[in-house]
């Protein structure tokens, strides 16, 4: 998994790419989340447009990444999830959990 | 029209990926439908994580076995690992949604129409599952489903 990070409007938005598994990618996106909220930077957008698939050891990074942020007062949404993840999320409940846009500006829009 | 498609892949999480695309290529030429096939792949991508992870415990000499058995409108498959198995009567889905572990048999559950655990005549540990696939249909011309 590659993470490429971007901010938008005081958001960081981080471009996943790849298979979303756990292992290293655990760590990637952990110590990722640490710095941008030791920047200050505590409302983070996960895009999900270029992840292939997620299992559920990659799920646990995203609820890890979730509870992080919302213990720092922050928040951590998703965006443009493709079907076959969605499904997963549906069937997990985690769509109960996780804020979900397809569009970006929609996205960034949500935190103010 | 019967045919088994075998892989044997090293425990390494980077090779996780390995049976998707295969089912992918095989259930296409097949001409399953797309989100048939993709439900199967997710399950079969979970069953090799627990095969890796806590059948292998990711030992890179220990390699994981997948047998793809197709048929005209089901595909079986069949993951095989050297671990010890695990309690499988005893399970029963959690209910707390932000648990970090735990959704792999979920998800094998509710992606497939059946899913079994067992063990193979040579000891090694077994995860079978099996999912009716349906063709993919044509797109109608006037757009709708």
């Amino acid at each position: 998994m590659k993470i490429r990070e971007r901010k938008r409007d005081g958001v960081a938005i981080l471009e996943m790419s790849g298979k979303l598994m756990g292992g290293p990618d655990a760590d990637a996106f952990d110590e990722t989340l640490k710095t941008l909220i030791h920047e200050g930077c505590r409302n983070v957008i996960v895009s999900m447009e270029k992840v292939s698939w997620v299992n559920s050891t990659g799920l646990g990074i995203l609820i890890s990444g979730y509870t992080t942020l919302r213990k720092s007062g922050g928040e951590l949404k998703l965006l443009k999830v493709s079907d076959r993840i969605e499904n997963i999320f549906i069937v997990s409940k985690l769509y109960t959990v996780f804020a979900s846009f397809q569009d970006e500006d929609e996205a960034v829009r949500s935190f103010s | 029209m019967k045919r088994r498609v075998e892989l044997r892949l090293p425990s390494r999480m980077e090779y996780l990926g390995v049976p998707d695309v295969v089912l992918a290529e095989v259930g296409g030429e097949l001409g399953c439908a797309r989100r048939r096939l993709e439900e199967l792949g997710t399950a079969i991508i979970e069953a090799c994580t627990n095969a890796m992870e806590h059948g292998n415990h990711l030992a890179e000499d220990l390699c994981i076995e997948i047998w793809l058995d197709l048929a005209e409108d089901l595909i079986t498959v069949t993951v095989l690992d050297h671990g010890p198995g695990f309690d499988h009567a005893g399970w029963r889905p959690s209910d707390d949604v932000m648990r970090q572990r735990g959704r792999g048999l979920l998800i094998m559950r509710e992606f497939t129409d059946h899913l079994e655990f067992g063990r193979h005549a040579d000891g090694r540990f077994l995860t079978r599952m099996i999912k009716q696939m349906a063709p993919e249909e044509e797109p109608s011309a006037d757009g709708s489903e």
